[in-house]
């Protein structure tokens, strides 16, 4: 996979972290600052000093905080484990900032002394500070605990935009592959060569061209419902390559010599829609059409054990003859080998043998279904 | 004028014959239906034109016209060839989609025979005197008309070619094309090089004897001293 966009997510995300960071604690020093000022009448530069130094302590708290969560990978746990540690890391980080701020002269806006007032007036002298620090605890716990909450929603949101992204991704792949796959069996150069055999044979042979007409109408309409169902018969498929040979005999002529060896028994097996169509293909185009005086092709089919077995030999060219562009022989299988592969697992493949020079040998094998 | 027809598809060149019968003054010489059968027919038969298929066993079209001593005028004839189609648009060559259409081939036909009677002495000189060379360089290719070739340089065994912006190479030695070539033309400037004396701006003498000749738009050719006596008789200098 590529991964630059991933970068740029990242490099995004830890744009709009550090906007947030910024922000949160911008605006609530920037409430703390008016507060003071406006209705406990203090010196600004008193109040600023203090929420910049009580807030700074809070921004590097939640950014080492920030560190570990990534660290630890606490995204990856559900909600019933993440609320404990939520109120454990809020309370761990809160307390020396809860020890520190009640020495603050901005600490009187959330002043503690109605509650002492009410809760225990008379314990008000040896009880004081600690409720105090209590208080201020609290607070700051509750501050943290907004913190990381807002921090899991937004990363959530995030995560949920994101899969979202990634599966309409992937089903843009899937069509990609699906359209690609229609492509190369659609080949126009086999499809525009039959048009003019066929223009050749209408004013010397009619009947042929009527014939080779059909052939070439049944061959198509195969091609383009492939997509429709994934196994057929080994029968049916043979018909589509039986038409597909008759039409390239008219354009190869005598160079072309087919033998055929199917067993009966194989005839029902149900294989991939076009995948032997393919690799006849393919033998045609790097064996026969790249041999002036043409060549042998043999089919065999048969049942072996509860596995079929198709066999596709051409004759090979040999190397000096070979002149066509550099493709190499088994390319235009790649395709059908993992189409075999997504369908039947590791049970089915596709495997073209080339170590004999003078044959390239395709062998097939898919086990009999039920 | 005579024509051959080259493609491996019996059928496609029945096809193709059937369509030229509307041309009686097309005649169609010869076929064949590869490149190894169809070099040494051309070469003679020495046809003027030739209706030739791309996509043949044992070699393509372009094959058979790198390896062709007498170069007809060319109409290709595909069914579908992503590449091919791409060097034809880049170079204006004449082609021609299978299946043919009867317009199209009379189209293609005609500027043949414009081309023949624009340049009619090729036709009695065939196979001594070269006047067009077919080029490829990758993906694209040429036919270069001789007369606007400046400069052939020899590199080994191959012949780098100044023609217009580009430098494509040839693959034969330069002492088998310089036979080929028109004398009264081009002149050997030294082992390496000949020039075409049209492209000449100006000569300078040098020291020992040797002469520089400065072609118009490109680079200076020394002229060996040997060659200097003939080239002065030629020019004049």
């Amino acid at each position: 996979m590529d991964a630059s966009p991933h970068a740029v997510t990242r490099l995004h995300a830890s744009r709009s972290y550090w906007l947030c960071q910024l922000g949160g604690w911008g605006l609530y020093s920037t409430l703390q600052l008016c507060a003071g000022a406006f209705i406990l009448h203090l010196p600004w530069a008193r109040i600023g000093i203090e929420v910049l130094f009580l807030n700074g302590i809070g921004l590097i708290f939640t950014h080492r905080l920030h560190a570990y969560i990534r660290a630890h990978n606490w995204s990856s746990y559900n909600l019933r484990s993440l609320v404990p540690r939520i109120a454990v890391a809020s309370l761990l980080l809160a307390l020396p900032l809860g020890l520190v701020s009640p020495f603050t002269l901005i600490s009187s806006l959330q002043s503690s002394e109605s509650l002492i007032q009410e809760v225990a007036p008379r314990i008000q002298l040896h009880f004081g500070p600690f409720i105090r620090f209590v208080h201020q605890w609290a607070n700051w716990a509750t501050l943290f605990a907004l913190w990381l909450v807002i921090y899991f929603v937004a990363l959530s949101i995030r995560r949920r935009r994101d899969a979202e992204l990634r599966q309409s991704e992937l089903t843009r792949a899937l069509q990609l592959a699906e359209l690609r796959l229609l492509k190369s069996q659609l080949n126009p150069h086999f499809l525009f060569n039959s048009l003019n055999s066929v223009r050749a044979l209408i004013a010397d042979d009619p009947a042929g061209a009527q014939k080779a007409v059909t052939q070439l109408a049944r061959t198509l309409r195969y091609t383009l419902s492939a997509g429709r169902e994934e196994l057929v018969p080994l029968a049916r498929e043979l018909e589509i390559v039986e038409d597909y040979l008759a039409l390239e005999s008219l354009r190869f002529g005598e160079r072309l010599r087919v033998e055929r060896d199917l067993a009966p028994e194989a005839m029902a097996v149900r294989v991939p829609v076009m995948l032997l169509q393919t690799v006849v293909e393919n033998a045609i185009k790097h064996g026969i059409a790249e041999l002036p005086a043409g060549g042998d092709l043999r089919i065999v089919a048969g049942l072996e054990g509860g596995t079929l077995h198709i066999d596709v030999e051409n004759t090979r060219p040999q190397k000096t003859e070979r002149v066509f562009r550099s493709e190499g022989e088994g390319v235009g299988l790649d395709n059908a080998a993992e189409r075999l592969r997504l369908l039947f697992g590791a049970k089915a493949n596709l495997h073209l043998d080339l170590s004999r020079v003078e044959v390239a040998v395709a062998r097939i094998r898919i086990p009999e279904t039920a | 004028m005579r024509a051959m027809i080259v493609d491996d598809e019996p059928l496609a060149r029945r096809e193709l014959r059937r369509l030229l019968a509307e041309f009686a003054w097309i005649e169609i010489v010869g076929e064949a239906a590869n490149v190894g059968e169809a070099a040494p027919l051309i070469d003679r038969l020495l046809p003027e034109l030739l209706f030739l298929d791309i996509q043949m066993p044992g070699g393509t079209g372009f094959d058979l016209l790198e390896r062709l001593e007498h170069l007809p005028r060319v109409v290709f004839t595909t069914a579908y060839d992503k590449h091919a189609v791409r060097a034809f648009e880049v170079n204006a060559l004449d082609y021609l989609l299978k299946p043919i259409e009867p317009e199209r081939l009379a189209a293609a036909v005609a500027r043949a025979q414009a081309a023949a009677a624009s340049a009619p002495a090729a036709v009695a000189s065939s196979g001594t005197i070269l006047e067009r060379l077919f080029l490829r360089d990758g993906e694209r290719c040429w036919f270069v008309p001789l007369r606007e070739v400046k400069l052939f340089t020899a590199e080994g065994n191959y012949v780098r070619i100044s023609w217009d912006k580009i430098h494509p190479l040839l693959g034969r030695p330069l002492s088998s094309l310089e036979s080929r070539l028109d004398s009264k033309r081009f002149f050997r400037a030294n082992r390496q090089q000949i020039i075409n004396l049209e492209y000449i701006e100006s000569v300078d003498l040098g020291v020992n004897g040797r002469l520089h000749v400065q072609l118009r738009g490109g680079p200076e050719v020394q002229v060996s001293r040997r060659q200097a006596r003939l080239f002065r008789q030629l020019a004049s200098v």
